[in-house]
């Protein structure tokens, strides 16, 4: 390893901040662009001081009023900054790239690793020595014990908290730690009418509240809450729109000066009142984006389908000649890079899962309409082809595909494909439909959403998980469920690895399900890699409920419950079942291929060709096959995973099948919910891989595991057509909280 | 009429799109749409990059200050990355037609 490739993200920051990022359609793009890159990720201490202020001087008061307030402080002392050349108006951060972070989440692992906050590995952060000081003496005192982590642990045994945490079967950080995320709010009805429609609501149904019914008691509070949020919300653009009026004055360019004279007065209409043309609208996009990533503390806070809630206003400005289609691209440019700035602040654990500051923005083109009608238009080609200019890490570009899709759209795609950036993500809406219809139903439920509903609204949320504009929440990336060291646990008879990451090391990290010697045929051994896959979900759900009731309870998220269909109406916040649909705890599984192609070596070489014992495995892979090369090496050469050979891939749609049917029977802690199965927990293969010993794929101990729901790393030796086909055997709608496949095509075969 | 149609006009734009192989999109168009539409694959996504491209990159980050990788659900920039992350995005199965 060099010294510079171990420096990681100092490293990459320091090359990119000079011109070599300044890339865009036009002069302005590629300022803002090179702006963005001229700035390291930083912490913003705004939303901690609001916070702790207003719990100081609240102690006493209900929960969910504190927490209310505290949000209505953050609007309120949000910066008004307005930097050269944007068009677009605020910022969550007094710096570009900053993470104006939830200390009432965060403060129990910043006690300890606040230190180690702008040197680490993964996701280093700059920090003023002032704002450093502030933090560890008064905002991380105050809140270390109050996190959602530090109270799980009241709730649950010892060994359950350090299972959940550091056991490497399973894992919940990513769940008490980003409350509030994952969510589409409602576009289309924000655009039309603003955020003054919901203030609107919120007194009406306080003025029409029955006093007398006992709900009214904390419907009182939830009202009046809702009102000075979203108060709050106007009088930070009134502030912008004061902001842009003083730097208009101050400036001297004509040009400029009237840019920042429209942006004056388009804050005082935006995002309060309704948007009159495609320029407020994606401003109204920009900044409720940004709020709820304020509010919340997760990922996810998505466009959804963005080209087709955009559309009128862009079509309108076309036909009256208000906009060129190149200055409407100029404006989606400049929403990426601004999305890009806002950086995920996250635990030093977590970045080790999730590292790389991505905050997983996501904008959808395509699909279908109500009717069932292709939805595709001129906006659908402009948001593919802005990224190809915008080059930014954000937001996830997708494509909803459907056998009515046109074929330029599907070319402009995969020519963005081509750019190697990674994007766009594309998705099957037969599938997402399916997913839809099921929504945390259970086994044999039905979700509250309507056929229309699911046509109109229905997208991916951040990375894939399936969701509906204004209808959905609930995190999606809830529990993690490592499958390949459950595989492990089933050789070892529930024993972990000596030598790996994490705690329990050579102990018993799940139960017993079976000596090695004892399994003597391949029924009893597949059983018991069933039953360590029902151990490790049921084990993890359990931990997770206790979750979900806290962030009822205490982390409730007033504008993400605006921003919700109906929730204002039922006087219930967002992270309470205030939406149509209620998405409780997911399970997400990690390690599938390297768990799949682990059973199929042991089925071939032990039971089918008796060239060893499961004893004999289990001491191979206890060893790291130091030893036991011969044996590693006929385990290798069993059937695999992604060829579309049956011997495998029958067992890998069984297996797939188990995880989620166990999951899906899971009730959650809110009445009528069913915990949703999913495999797409991106890089946690890498972390989770870390701490998983030697697998019975020939996999060395410590490495990474198979990604998603991939095949393994190099086991997929048939091309990609065969590939497809192992991976077209999965039943994916049981997957009904998403699935996430990567896939590699030589560039070299498709560009010159 | 969409912007494939009409095409873009961008004086000042940084971009300059390739020379696309046509044989090889129409396979990996074809690819996409009978994985998909035909198969029922939920979603996928794709690294486009040479693998000696990223194996260079790990061992000469100054000179690809701002590649990106598709990770998995996001993309990033290769040089942001821990080097076991780095390893594990080499070590997958790079496909040709």
């Amino acid at each position: 390893m060099t010294e510079k490739a171990c420096r990681g993200a100092a490293l990459g920051n320091e090359i990119r901040s000079g011109t070599v990022s300044k890339v865009g359609s036009t002069k302005r793009i590629q300022e803002l662009n090179g702006m963005l890159h001229a700035n390291r990720p930083n912490i913003d201490i705004t939303r901690a001081r609001a916070f702790t202020k207003v719990y100081k001087e609240t102690e006493g008061e209900p929960a969910l009023m504190r927490r209310y307030k505290a949000a209505a402080e953050v609007y309120r002392t949000l910066s008004d900054n307005v930097y050269d050349y944007e068009q677009l108006v605020g910022w969550p951060t007094k710096r570009i790239r900053g993470a104006n972070f939830a200390i009432e989440l965060h403060a129990h692992w910043l006690a300890d690793d606040l230190p180690n906050l702008r040197t680490r590995e993964y996701d280093p952060f700059e920090i003023t020595d002032e704002d450093y000081e502030e933090l560890m003496n008064v905002h991380i005192p105050y809140w270390k014990d109050k996190t959602c982590a530090a109270q799980f642990e009241k709730y649950v045994s010892p060994e359950l908290a350090a299972r959940s945490q550091t056991g490497g079967v399973e894992d919940i950080n990513n769940y008490s730690c980003s409350n509030g995320s994952h969510f589409i709010p409602r576009w289309t009805d924000l655009l039309e009418n603003g955020f003054e429609k919901y203030y609107n609501t919120a007194k009406e149904c306080l003025e029409k509240l029955d006093q007398n019914d006992p709900k009214a008691v904390d419907k009182r509070i939830f009202y009046n809450g809702i009102m000075e949020v979203a108060l709050a919300i106007k009088g930070w653009a009134e502030r912008m729109s004061a902001a842009c009026a003083k730097k208009a004055e101050a400036e001297k360019d004509p040009k400029r000066k009237a840019e920042l004279e429209k942006m004056a007065d388009m804050m005082k209409q935006v995002p309060w009142k309704p948007a009159r043309s495609f320029y407020e609208a994606v401003e109204t996009a920009w900044c409720a984006c940004f709020f709820l990533f304020v509010e919340g503390a997760g990922p996810s806070i998505t466009w959804g389908r963005f080209d087709q809630y955009m559309y009128p206003y862009y079509k309108k400005d076309i036909d009256e000649g208000k906009i060129t289609p190149e200055e409407a691209m100029e404006l989606l440019e400049e929403l990426y890079i601004k999305v890009t700035s806002n950086v995920w602040f996250q635990s030093t654990i977590m970045a080790y899962i999730f590292g790389g500051y991505y905050r997983y923005p996501h904008l959808d083109v395509g699909g279908l309409d109500e009717n069932g009608k292709d939805a595709t238009n001129d906006l659908s080609y402009l948001c593919l082809r802005a990224m190809r200019y915008a080059k930014t890490t954000s937001p996830a570009v997708s494509i909803m595909l459907h056998q009515k899709t046109p074929d330029s759209l599907l070319y402009e795609a995969c020519e963005l494909a081509a750019e190697g950036m990674g994007h766009p993500s594309m998705f099957n809406c037969e599938s997402l439909y399916e997913m839809l219809a099921h929504r945390a139903a259970g086994l044999e439920g039905y979700s509250n959403y309507s056929r229309k509903q699911i046509l109109k609204y229905g997208s991916p949320i951040g990375c894939v998980e399936p969701g509906a504009e204004g209808l959905q929440y609930g995190h999606t990336d809830s529990g993690i469920v490592n499958v390949a060291n459950c595989l492990f646990c089933a050789v070892t008879n529930g024993v972990k690895a000596n030598g790996v990451d994490g705690g329990f090391c050579g102990e018993l990290v799940t139960y017993e399900s079976g000596a090695p010697e004892t399994l003597d045929t391949f029924d009893k051994f597949y059983a018991a890699v069933k039953g360590q896959m029902e151990f490790a979900i049921k084990e993890c759900h359990s931990a997770l409920v206790v979750c979900e009731k806290l962030l009822a309870e205490q982390f409730n998220l007033p504008t993400f419950t605006m921003l919700l269909d109906g929730a204002i109406e039922k006087g219930i916040d967002a992270t309470a079942g205030g939406a149509l649909v209620n998405v409780g705890p997911t399970m997400n599984m990690v390690g599938f291929g390297t768990m799949v192609d682990s059973v199929s070596a042991i089925k071939k070489v032990v039971y089918d060709d008796k060239e060893a014992t499961l004893a004999e495995v289990r001491d191979a892979i206890m060893a790291n096959f130091e030893g036991y090369e011969d044996l590693q090496a006929k385990l290798k050469a069993a059937p695999k995973y992604g060829n579309d050979d049956d011997y495998v891939d029958t067992m890998a749609a069984d297996l797939w099948e188990h995880f989620a049917t166990v999951s899906a029977g899971l009730k959650l802690y809110r009445a009528g919910q069913y915990c949703d199965a999913a495999i797409q927990m991106v890089q946690s293969n890498v972390g989770m891989g870390a701490m998983t010993g030697a697998t019975p794929n020939g996999r060395l101990a410590g490495t990474p595991i198979s990604d998603t729901m991939s095949a393994t790393q190099q086991a997929d030796t048939h091309g990609p057509t065969a590939a497809a086909r192992s991976y077209g055997k999965l039943d994916f709608p049981a997957y009904t909280n998403g699935t996430l496949l990567n896939m590699w095509i030589s560039r070299s075969e498709l560009v010159e | 009429m969409n912007i494939r149609e009409t095409g873009l006009n961008c004086p000042e734009a940084t971009y300059q799109p390739p020379v696309y192989k046509e044989a090889g999109m129409k396979n990996f168009t074809n690819l996409v749409r009978t994985m998909l539409n035909d198969y029922g694959v939920y979603h996928v996504q794709f690294n486009t990059i040479n693998k000696e491209t990223l194996v260079d990159a790990k061992a000469h980050p100054e000179n690809y200050p701002t590649l990106m990788v598709r990770v998995a659900g996001y993309s990033v920039y290769f040089t942001d990355i821990g080097e076991r992350v780095q390893d594990d995005i080499i070590s997958r199965t790079e496909h040709t037609f």
